[in-house]
């Protein structure tokens, strides 16, 4: 029997995302009929994107301004959809929207719900994501009338299967987009108090004794700024008084699992292991061959980080 | 390898560094073989580095109070190399030594006078006046937490401390042992890494060379154990060695933890190493102005004795591994929190768990062997890094009067101190010895 | 107002984890309070001293060992403690149930509390399917927390140091994020106080939940292997900047 799969399509300014793709190619599977779900935008003017990856059907949902900045009518909107296409998987993006709005989706259904899974396998409802701190592998067996996906950003290659696909216009009632004592009073207002997180972050920038003082770590702050990443540094960048202790990395300072460390002018001793092991990849930027990082770590440049980092900030621009 | 060595060192460590050094500077040609991948980077990376002089023997003092002189003027010890990484530093905290009964203070007093230790004895109101968040009750015997006693309100009052205005830490101990890496290089030394050692050969009774885990051989008429916690298994290679020693060793896992200081308290500044026997604890400042806190080997606290291998590959569980664990945690913190009540201790666990190359009586073994041409400086104890840089003289000195033919087992060697008028017998630490029942059978040594 | 803190006993993240009988951890290793969860308390804690009346009670299901989690909020706070004993694991469907059956039975929450996520089954949803049972208003990663009028203020925060603002009516749900406050720890009398705190222990099956037809199972864990074999990017400064942001964007993904 055909499943109906809904497809959530995250949008940046009415423009679609390119993670969106790896997140369709992984929903699709025999037998299904993707629906994507647009909330944001004029469906036409994604519908040629989404075909290029084998969308069938674009739900167009019209909400007000105030409406679509709010997660609770969104999940309510998500619902809809559900309950209209008769729909046995939704599939989101595990990023801070989808964050907020997935589990308010899956606790409304009362649905099975897996963040940040990166394998699916809709015919034994079994999904794949990290526990543990990234230290081990779950695959997670899921059951129910529906089953709530949010997909790691990035995690899955797109892979293109052209299709041709309808818009449908999905009129609500607006009494079942209620959000009970929820209101938005503003969005996406910068907030100090959200500076990115050295023990949360994604991407690490760290420096030590290659970095020689205290001003350059400037150059690091503008490239962590351009990855949204946080900067780290050695013990030794401490101890000399270039950075101030919130920002060790290491046995004496924050133990770190981002998925990219980038270290600059670090030697690497266990110290320093002891605090950033756990990361996904390891680039280690030194002028010295034999510093102990270099032989532990996924990719080694030997250069002055202090020529490559202004390179690197130069290249991000441009981007 | 074709080269020939005069000497080959076990270990890269903050004592097999020193050795190579004086050795290099009486003309031996020396190669340190270290299974990691760098000097330092073992269980000296994960000393405490407290450099104090109380010790429960005459001897231990003296050969502290000669250790500071080569900490008080590291770059003239070291010869002014000059060292990529920078050079350690040794902080001066001054260091307090609680009068209680969890150390034989009276004797430390003794030894203090004995040897010219200079101290001061410090009343509850002087330690309180210079110790501001401290709480000078008297909170002995020391207890677990787990032990419904451990929070009973305490009684008396505690009677005071001696202060030693010399003491303190070093800020980073395998930067240190690099350091002496480098000016050891500068005399000609070398050093490789990475390298296992799996056999010592020998022929004709006489040590003849090493042989690596790649199956590199390496002569040398001379082989030095410096291989710390695993003392042992290197002793156990050579033929005769551990069954010839009286004094074993064994590898001893051991959790330090490190607590933030008390808001408005600047214990990095304005801190003074402890030694507080009362509550089982010693402390010293560290980076991030926390408290680093060791403990004392309370009788109440469980002693677990390893496989260093399976130990740093983070095999064996819950409290055998190399993670802390939360029972220890709120032992060491809540002891020191009775002491500085306004100390806050978080839930997360953080520090640094590590192996004592333990001996049978604390004291460590530097000798010679039953094996012609292998020597051994082990069974530190967690008590030794502050002797590092005499040990390395002492035994370099050890090394070539017994290569010229001093039966050092017969006639130990009268070892001169340089920097205090002084000499230590070392036959103090033979390995043919009975246990000595002087040590506190702790750190403390 | 009856705050309730909905904690977890978790494995500490610097463990060693070694996986037993395919889909387990062995658990003897360190647990300790959920880190998310201490901001909670902390919140918790700064909102009764505004309103002193407060009582503060920490909510956990958990094994029987779970007590000494409950043992941490009380130290750093909570007035006392409810533990959910259960010998499973559960997933956060039932989880959610279990809190919500017992937080009923308990009191009239005022406010109720969880950390963002967990650190260990990372599933950032229980606070969402409690607030879904209770029918009340929920914010995740909450970062700033006003209550004034009968209302939350909260500052929720996104990527790229951004955060909407929403507001709530009470009572309502909230996951508080590492931004919220800054921990406070106990000291060793806050301890020694917070040992004379009352633990009330209810079973689980005594809550009589009725079994849901969704759920999450965990069928197999596996060690995350990491096996570094280090490549070198080679090339003049320009060529190797290039080289690095192909590898961020193609390789680690995270542009």
């Amino acid at each position: 029997m055909m499943k109906n799969i809904g497809i959530i399509i995250e949008l940046d300014n009415g423009k679609i995302k390119e993670t969106n793709f790896g997140m369709i190619t992984l929903a699709r599977a025999k037998d299904t009929e993707l629906f994507a779900v647009v909330m944001d935008a004029d469906a036409a003017s994604v519908k040629e994107d989404l075909e290029l990856f084998g969308i069938t059907k674009i739900v167009e949902v019209c909400l007000s301004k105030d409406q679509q900045a709010n997660p609770v009518v969104r999940a309510k909107v998500i619902i809809n959809v559900i309950k209209a296409y008769n729909i046995c998987a939704v599939f989101g993006l595990s990023t801070a929207t989808g964050k907020d709005l997935l589990p308010r989706i899956a606790a409304f259904l009362e649905a099975s719900l897996v963040m940040d899974c990166y394998a699916v396998d809709l015919e034994q409802n079994l999904v794949k994501t990290s526990q543990y701190s990234g230290k081990t592998i779950a695959t997670i067996k899921v059951t129910g009338d529906v089953l709530v996906f949010g997909v790691r950003p990035n995690a899955v290659e797109p892979v293109k299967a052209q299709a041709s696909a309808r818009i449908v216009k999905l009129k609500l009632d607006e009494s079942n987009l209620v959000a009970k004592g929820f209101r938005v009073i503003k969005t996406s207002e910068v907030d100090e108090s959200t500076n990115i997180n050295l023990v949360e972050a994604d991407v690490i920038i760290a420096g030590g004794r290659g970095m020689k003082n205290g001003d350059n770590f400037t150059i690091l702050s503008k490239c962590a700024e351009k990855l949204n990443a946080a900067v780290g540094a050695s013990r030794v960048a401490v101890d000399a008084g270039w950075v101030p202790y919130s920002m060790q990395v290491g046995q004496t300072g924050e133990k770190v699992s981002p998925m990219v460390y980038i270290a600059c002018g670090i030697s690497g001793s266990v110290q320093h292991f002891a605090g950033m092991k756990t990361s996904g990849m390891v680039i280690a930027i030194n002028t010295d061959g034999n510093a102990s990082i270099m032989s532990n770590c996924d990719y080694y440049v030997k250069a002055d980080a202090l020529e490559i980092i202004p390179e690197l900030i130069k290249h991000l621009e441009n981007d | 390898m074709n080269k020939k060595y005069d000497a080959i060192i076990i270990g890269a460590g903050v004592i097999g560094c020193p050795i190579a050094y004086e050795l290099s500077k009486m003309g031996y040609k020396t190669l340190n073989v270290d299974k990691l991948a760098d000097a330092g980077e073992g269980s000296t990376a994960g000393s405490c580095a407290i450099v104090r002089a109380h010790y429960s023997t005459a001897d231990g003092v003296a050969m502290a109070y000669e250790g500071f002189k080569y900490w008080l003027d590291w770059e003239n010890y070291l010869d002014n190399v000059t060292d990529e990484k920078g050079l350690a530093k040794y902080m001066n905290t001054g260091s307090i030594l609680i009068k209680s009964q969890g150390h034989d203070w009276k004797k430390v007093q003794k030894n203090y006078d004995e040897v010219g230790v200079n101290y001061e004895e410090w009343s509850v109101a002087k330690i309180k006046e210079m110790v501001s968040v401290a709480d000078l009750h008297e909170f002995w015997p020391v207890r677990r937490p787990e032990d419904p006693k451990f929070f009973d309100d305490p009684v008396k009052e505690l009677e005071g401390a001696i202060f030693c205005p010399e003491g303190g830490y070093v800020n980073d101990p395998a930067l240190s042992a690099h350091n002496i890496m480098r000016a050891a290089e500068a005399k000609g030394a070398e050093f490789i890494f990475n390298a296992e050692v799996v056999d010592i050969r020998s022929e004709n009774g006489k040590v003849a060379g090493i042989t690596l885990k790649d199956g590199t051989r390496i002569d040398a008429g001379i082989v030095v154990n410096v291989g710390g916690p695993h003392s042992f298994m290197v002793n156990k290679m050579a033929e005769g060695v551990w069954e010839g020693c009286n004094i074993k060793t064994k590898a001893l896992r051991h959790e330090v933890m490190y607590c933030p200081s008390p808001e408005g308290y600047d214990y990095l500044n304005d801190g003074y190493h402890m030694s507080d026997g009362d509550i089982g604890c010693y402390v010293r400042p560290e980076v991030g102005n926390t408290f680093l806190i060791g403990s004392e080997d309370p009788e109440c606290d469980p002693q677990e004795w390893v496989d260093p291998d399976e130990f740093y590959a983070g095999k064996g569980g819950h409290g055998k591994d190399n993670v802390l664990t939360d029972e220890q945690w709120k032992a060491q913190c809540y002891r020191l929190g009775k002491r500085i009540p306004s100390l806050q201790v978080p839930n997360q666990p953080k520090g640094v768990v590590d192996l004592y190359d333990c001996s049978d009586d604390w004291i460590p073994v530097y000798d010679k062997s039953d094996l012609p041409g292998f020597y051994m400086a082990i069974g530190t104890s967690g008590n030794q890094y502050k002797n590092a840089p005499v040990v390395g003289r002492m035994m370099a000195e050890l090394i070539d009067a017994c290569e010229k033919g001093l039966d050092h087992d017969k006639e130990p060697l009268q070892y001169k101190f340089k920097h205090t008028d002084r000499s230590t017998d070392v036959g103090f630490f033979s390995r043919k010895r009975e246990i000595n029942y002087n040590s506190s059978f702790s750190v403390n040594g | 107002m009856q705050i309730y803190i909905c904690v977890k006993h978790v494995p500490d993240s610097a463990a060693n984890i070694t996986i037993v009988e395919k889909n387990r951890i062995d658990e003897n290793l360190t647990f300790l309070l959920n880190p998310y969860d201490e901001h909670a308390v902390t919140e918790a804690v700064r909102i009764k001293d505004n309103l002193p009346d407060s009582e503060i009670v920490a909510v956990c299901l958990g094994k029987d060992d779970a007590e000494k989690t409950l043992r941490s909020a009380m130290a750093m706070g909570a007035d006392r403690g409810l533990l959910i004993a259960s010998d499973k694991n559960h997933d956060s469907i039932e989880t959610a149930q279990a809190l919500k059956a017992a937080i009923e039975q308990d009191g009239n929450p005022g406010l109720i509390f969880t950390g963002k996520e967990s650190i260990d089954a990372e599933g950032m949803q229980t606070m969402f399917r409690i607030g879904a049972l209770l029918d009340l208003p929920v914010a995740t990663n909450v970062v700033n927390l006003d209550i004034e009028a009968g209302r939350a203020v909260v500052d929720c925060a996104l990527s790229g140091g951004t955060a909407n603002t929403y507001e709530l009516s009470l009572p309502c749900v909230i996951g508080a994020g590492r931004g919220l406050n800054t921990p406070r720890y106990p000291t060793f009398p806050d301890v020694v106080k917070s040992k004379k705190k009352p633990v009330k222990k209810i079973a689980f099956y005594d809550l009589k939940i009725e079994p849901s037809k969704a759920g999450m199972k965990i069928v197999e864990l596996e060690p995350l292997l990491q096996k570094r074999e280090p490549k070198e990017i080679k090339g003049d400064a320009g060529e190797v900047a290039k080289k690095i942001l192909r590898i961020l964007k193609d390789e680690a993904r995270v542009i």
